[in-house]
């Protein structure tokens, strides 16, 4: 029997986890092609996820295991010794790195009509924006996924100018728009990256690092559109916040927007019932505080930044000097309807003088560059799909192809949801392959990928390894590669 | 392999994970879990330990030689591979995994390995993404209501994780953060469904 061929184009979570399942539980054989447009694998994973939870990173083990156990660099339906035929009935996996799907070396189409599989699997790639005057011609103002980008080593933007030329030792007042677990990284890498203890061990881009050491931060404001009860941050991530006490680090909430007695405690779910408790413990005087959760450690007396949870506000312009750096922000206050609605009051406007603006709104997904042509039906945010099925623009299942995680769902959900996305998108291909409803042919369906210059899982394995070594020297997980050259340099040295 | 550095930089003891040539750190967070004693006696130490190597099992500092310090590598050492520990004779303890089509699998464990190590090593459907360190949701088991209050109260980040699990219930907890201890031998617990709730039913077979 011919392998199945299956292409996945990204290799973050969602499409390492749809292929570990599909390696794991697919009864008929199949060969996978895993495209990654970086040099690297592993999406999120490894430029998204904060630097100081390296925990989190640990999904990268299980993504190894699925080129330990299923490996091979090489497509067996094209093969004809008996040896190899044997391999033909394993599955197998195969890493091409450093090539963007739609790019100049490989067409979707070329994929699409030479494997039996596609599943789409590359993430939210751009950013969602206010559309405010200044938004994009003010320095000092940047998108959240530009900002984690550049402080996690991503190529296209570690030696990004706009980034590492920026008077960072001018940034006191800092404003973040938005209130999601993305924004709360963002504060926590911010206001404590002068704490070695936190920092010092961590894959943090040396240069980003050594940029934000220089910020003299008094206040960083999260700017929410809605009210304390509709915030997007988890528990977790808040907590951590409020910790930081221990280093003079002090977080507040206006009573304006918290205050208990208001709440309808009894009937909350868990989460925020938590959640309440937790604010109004850590807001109290240390002695105050009743449950011992929350007196492990003394905070510092002298507090020397803050952080402030704010509500119901709408930004309306960005305002900059006479050099073009941001000045300040003038927002308006909101009122939001019983189903939820906001409702700017562009009556009642205020303004925050602020030296640095991070849009922190969600990352947005984006079609590739050849879905018009293919009838590749696009929403919004994500690929137009039931269940995972790909769908055209006029509504229909195309056989064939699949979605899974962000570019699926558009950019929510933690590595876990991820990872549940994936499974039951790699459950609906096992089932649609077994009853043949991908509409696949009888005769093999080849993709000789040895003519596109590409990087093999093996080469990965090596920059890794150097990574590695490079960390070792100052006791870090690792020292990531910055730039292609470098890769390419170390790449050529072996 | 296990090393155990001394930073002068943070004046203290970092442990990695050495394996394939590849180090791995460990945080705070991660071993203060499983390891309170590596956590105590390593971590929080001022002074640098003498000797730094430790290879798979065995300890070997010149100021330190508690056996108990030996036993907390060994579990490490397991917890990374899958492998279980073999009870002692007569030491034997019980758990029942429900299972999601709710087939019933039942093993003789050893104290001290948690529920996340029991069900990676007989193969059931337990992710552990983030490999037991409290921070993926995904080892997420629904306790026999029965033995709930047995078990030792969750922490903050635990109960911080559980908010994410999927299917939550009143008796959920993480299988990577529950140990196997004499107070819960013969515990249940069931494995949730993706597509529907569990409910106490479950365990009512
Ligand atoms: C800043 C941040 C922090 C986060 N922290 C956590 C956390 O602490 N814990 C947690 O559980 N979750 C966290 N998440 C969420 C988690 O990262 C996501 O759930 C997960 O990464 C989504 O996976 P994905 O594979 O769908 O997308 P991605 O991880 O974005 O992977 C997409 C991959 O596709 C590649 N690609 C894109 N276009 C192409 C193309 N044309 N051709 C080839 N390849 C392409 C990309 O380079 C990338 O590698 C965080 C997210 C962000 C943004
Ligand atoms: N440690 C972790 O577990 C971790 C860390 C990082 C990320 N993640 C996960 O990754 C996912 C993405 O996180 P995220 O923070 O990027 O996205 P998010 O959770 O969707 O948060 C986006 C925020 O931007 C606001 N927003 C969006 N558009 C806006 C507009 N036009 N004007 C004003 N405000 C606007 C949203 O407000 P509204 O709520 O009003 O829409 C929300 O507060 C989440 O599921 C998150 O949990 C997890
Ligand atoms: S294995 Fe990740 S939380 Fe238990």
């Amino acid at each position: 029997m011919l392998k199945k061929t299956i292409s996945i184009i990204g290799s973050g979570p969602s499409g390492f986890y749809t292929a570990y399942r599909l390696l794991k539980k697919s009864p008929i054989p199949i060969h996978i092609k895993l495209w990654e447009k970086l040099p690297v694998p592993f999406g999120l994973s490894r430029y998204g996820v904060a630097p100081d939870h390296p925990e989190v990173k640990n999904c990268e083990e299980t993504f190894k295991l699925c080129f330990k156990e299923h490996f091979n660099d090489y497509d067996y339906n094209n093969c004809t010794s008996s040896q190899d035929q044997q391999q033909q009935q394993q599955n197998s996996i195969e890493f091409i790195g450093g090539v963007t799907v739609g790019g100049s070396h490989i067409k979707l189409k070329q994929i699409i009509d030479n494997q039996d599989i596609v599943i789409f699997s590359y993430g939210c790639q751009s950013d969602r924006r206010l559309n405010i005057p200044g938004e994009q011609t003010t320095k000092g103002v940047f998108t959240s996924r530009e900002f984690v980008n550049w402080y996690n080593g991503h190529f296209d933007y570690s030696l990004s100018e706009k980034f590492n030329n920026f008077p960072w030792s001018k940034v006191k007042n800092i404003g973040i728009i938005g209130n999601g677990n993305v924004a709360l990284d963002l504060t926590r890498i911010l206001i404590s990256n002068q704490i070695d203890e936190i920092w010092n061990n961590t894959d943090i881009s040396k240069i980003a690092l050594k940029n934000l050491q220089n910020c003299n931060i008094k206040n960083i404001e999260l700017i929410a559109r809605r009210d304390f009860l509709n915030s997007k941050f988890t528990n977790k991530e808040l907590r951590e916040l409020w910790e930081l006490e221990k280093y003079g680090i002090k977080g507040t909430i206006n009573k304006e927007f918290f205050n208990k007695n208001q709440f309808d405690i009894k009937n909350m779910d868990r989460t925020l019932k938590r959640r309440v408790e937790m604010c109004d413990e850590y807001m109290k005087p240390f002695n105050e505080r009743t449950k011992k959760n929350y007196k492990k450690f003394k905070p510092l007396d002298i507090v020397t930044k803050t952080w402030e949870l704010d509500y119901l506000k709408t930004p309306l312009r960005i305002n900059k000097d006479s050099n073009g750096y941001i000045k300040s922000l003038t927002l308006c206050h909101n009122i939001i309807t019983p189903e939820n609605r906001v409702v700017p009051q562009l009556n009642e406007k205020i303004t925050y003088n602020i030296d640095l603006l991070i849009t922190s709104l969600g990352y947005k997904g984006v079609p590739l560059p050849e879905f018009k042509s293919l009838d590749i039906g696009f929403q919004k945010d994500h690929i137009s799909n039931v269940k995972g099925h790909v769908l055209s623009s006029s509504g229909n299942i195309i056989p064939g192809l699949y979605a899974s995680g962000w570019i699926r769902r558009g950019s929510q959900g933690v590595i876990a949801s991820t990872m549940q996305d994936s499974f039951e998108v790699a459950d609906t291909v096992i089932k649609d392959l077994a009853t043949n409803l991908n509409g696949q042919t009888n005769y093999p369906k080849k993709l000789n990928v040895e003519s596109i210059p590409h990087i093999t899982w093996s080469q990965w394995e090596s920059l890794d390894k150097e990574e590695h070594r490079r960390g070792q020297l100052s006791s870090k997980p690792r020292e990531k590669f910055l730039s292609i050259k470098d890769v390419q340099d170390h790449l050529s040295s072996l | 392999m296990f090393k155990l550095q001394w930073n002068p930089n943070l004046k203290k003891n970092i442990i990695s994970l050495a394996k394939n040539n590849q180090t791995r750190f460990l945080n705070k967070r991660q071993y203060s879990i499983h390891h309170p004693r590596i956590n105590s006696i390593c971590l929080t130490r001022s002074l640098p330990l003498d000797t730094t190597s430790i290879t798979n099992t065995t300890v070997t500092t010149a100021t330190t030689n508690s056996t108990s310090f030996k036993r907390e590598f060994s579990n490490f050492t397991k917890l990374q591979h899958g492998h279980l520990t073999k009870p002692k004779p007569g030491e034997e303890l019980k758990i029942t995994f429900v299972l999601k089509d709710g087939e019933q699998r039942t093993y003789e464990v050893a104290e001290g390995d948690t529920l996340l190590d029991i069900a990676q090593g007989h193969n059931l459907d337990m992710e552990g993404a983030c490999g037991g360190s409290c921070a993926c949701s995904t080892c997420h088991v629904i306790v026999d209501p029965e033995y709930y209050d047995a078990l030792p109260e969750a922490t903050d980040e635990e109960d911080d994780m559980l908010d994410l699990a999927y299917g939550l219930t009143e008796t959920s907890r993480l299988g990577c953060q529950i140990k196997m201890s004499k107070d819960i031998d013969g515990i249940r617990v069931a494995l949730p469904q993706m597509t529907r709730n569990v409910s106490n039913n479950d365990f009512n077979k």
